[in-house]
């Protein structure tokens, strides 16, 4: 079997595991009922440029969806197979690393596909959401989620590499993620959050990845927080992640193992 | 001769700490050597550097006829390992598992006959996490042999096992077919199991034989017991003799007990704390 067939397959088998685990199953839909909660409270509010809130938070939690995936879901999959001996089992076959690699690419792509598919299927239902009807619009979806994807998944197996246990990285990240998730317009649009909190929630890439994924599926830029669609800034500050997460990874990984 | 490990003047220091001073080592194919010593003494970081998952300070490593700082996949497929405490890929099914890891080899072994083999197969479908320790040890030995490896390492394998298991572990380990290098703390085990036994004190091979060359060459002393007296004697067949004498014939209840393996070790580690 090549390398990427067998690492395809170990991604398939792997998030069928997870997803039939009972103990996963908390973790993994925590996110889903959060949104169906959100909407079903504030959902019918709108929330500017004629958007409505079930849409609005659809978008934006398919953003968060990406952006934990990869800052939060990742690590902890790769400390606890650090943890359990998974790594270093598969370190000692043959293929094993690019197979591991392979796998949990699939696997994480996998995650984002299910959840951001069922989220976009209940903001259609409830909140009248339409997939774009350009291609224009499909080609802004497909590279704001590709790049939004590639601006945290260096940073998460960085963190996931450094941190000792599946515990210690879900305590790391949990609470930074969840406060960028309130700053950065996931569940109320940016315009409602003082200045500074806007200015700082625009360092991160999940306020970009957000903006770029809104520009893919709404007509009007109107409740944005300058009013206009700046998808040259999202790229460059996804970009930016992207290329030091790439860049600082490897170098700090290669520090930090010491070997 | 056939050998499957040649180590020549290998040296490992983390810092300032030297672990390994110059160790030298070989093993036959086939045979299987227990590799002893007290915690701390080099034995993980040796194997370790056999399997290419460390890279040595200096000396010559040569396993399977290649330098494991350097071996690529094909050398790794001809090796095997079971380590002590893993608990990987809790969520898989038995056999999905077993599957996937053969996968990786050029030609493993038949997953469902190697299953019946260690008595697994009426827990194919079962999750890993839901094994018994015994159950889940020996999936670690299926997933360490299912490539059909030359050569295996086995890591203190039998660490937390009850007499049975370690008895059914013993028995399966004997019934393979390839070379073996063996780390335990288990005495008994590496003498029931080891052709040949090497003992590492302070970084360095203090000494390598049969567990009966070992007993010689720490020169522990024999004990003598017959109806009249008990002696300890490094030459019990010379006490013997004199005996046969003093009583003119048959020596009424002689009795002499050999160093076990254990006692000599013992005997050997606290010279050199000495």
């Amino acid at each position: 079997m090549t390398t990427m067939t067998l690492g395809i397959r170990r991604g398939l088998i792997e998030q069928n595991a997870i997803l039939r685990d009972r103990k996963e199953l908390g973790t993994n839909i925590a996110g889903l009922i959060m949104y169906l909660m959100l909407i079903l409270w504030i959902g019918r509010n709108p929330a500017g440029g004629g958007v409505g809130m079930t849409a609005f938070m659809t978008v934006g939690f398919v953003a968060f969806t990406v952006f934990s995936a990869g800052i939060m879901t990742l690590p902890m999959l790769i400390a606890a197979d650090r943890e359990e001996g998974a790594l270093l089992r598969l370190r000692m076959l043959p293929r094993g690393i690019p197979v591991y690699i392979t796998g949990r690419a699939v696997s994480l792509t996998l995650h984002i596909a299910v959840h951001s598919a069922l989220m976009l299927a209940i903001g259609g239902a409830i909140g009248g959401l339409t997939l774009p009807s350009s291609l224009y619009g499909w080609a802004t979806l497909v590279w704001v989620l590709v790049l939004g994807a590639l601006s945290v998944i260096p940073l998460g197996a960085m963190i996931g590499a450094m941190l000792p246990t599946a515990k210690a990285a879900a305590a790391a990240v949990g609470l930074p993620s969840m406060l960028l998730m309130i700053a950065s317009g996931v569940m109320v649009p940016m315009t409602m959050m003082p200045t500074p909190v806007q200015w700082a929630a625009q360092i991160f890439p999940l306020y970009w990845q957000g903006h770029g994924l809104r520009a893919a599926f709404f007509a009007s830029p109107g409740g944005e927080l300058h009013g206009t669609w700046e998808l040259g800034t999202a790229a460059t500050v996804m970009g930016a992640w992207a290329v030091a997460g790439m860049v600082l990874a490897p170098w700090l990984l290669r520090r930090v193992t010491g070997k | 001769m056939d050998t499957v490990i040649n180590v020549r003047g290998l040296r490992m220091s983390y810092g300032e700490r030297q672990v390994l001073r110059g160790i030298d080592l070989d093993l036959r194919r086939g045979e299987t050597v227990a590799l002893l010593g007290p915690n701390g003494a080099g034995k993980t970081t040796t194997i370790e550097i056999l399997q290419g998952l460390r890279t040595r300070a200096a000396g010559e490593v040569r396993v399977l006829g290649e330098d494991p700082a350097r071996g690529g996949d094909a050398w790794r497929a001809r090796l095997g390992t079971v380590l002590q405490d893993w608990r990987d890929h809790p969520r898989w099914h038995v056999r999905t598992l077993l599957d996937h890891v053969a996968a990786h080899y050029p030609t493993p072994w038949d997953t469902g006959e190697l299953l019946k083999t260690l008595g697994l197969d009426g827990h194919a479908t079962a999750r890993v996490r839901d094994l018994s320790g015994g159950q889940r040890r020996r999936l670690d030995v299926a997933l360490g042999i299912v490539g059909r490896p030359e050569l295996l390492f086995l890591d203190e394998p039998t660490t937390g096992f009850d007499p049975e298991a370690r008895r059914e572990f013993h028995e399966l380990i004997e019934s393979l077919d390839t070379t073996v290098l063996l780390t335990t703390h288990d005495l008994a085990e590496a003498e029931r199991l080891a052709d040949r036994v090497a003992v590492l004190l302070d970084g360095r091979i203090a000494v390598f034989g049969t567990p009966q060359e070992v007993a010689a060459a720490v020169q522990a002393p024999s004990l003598v017991r017959w109806r009249d007296g008990t002696e300890q004697t490094d030459d019990p067949s010379e006490l013997a003799w004199r005996l046969h004498q003093r009583y003119g014939g048959p020596v009424p209840e002689l009795e002499i007990r050999r160093p076990s393996l254990e006692e000599s070790y013992l005997n050997l580690v606290e010279r050199s704390a000495a």
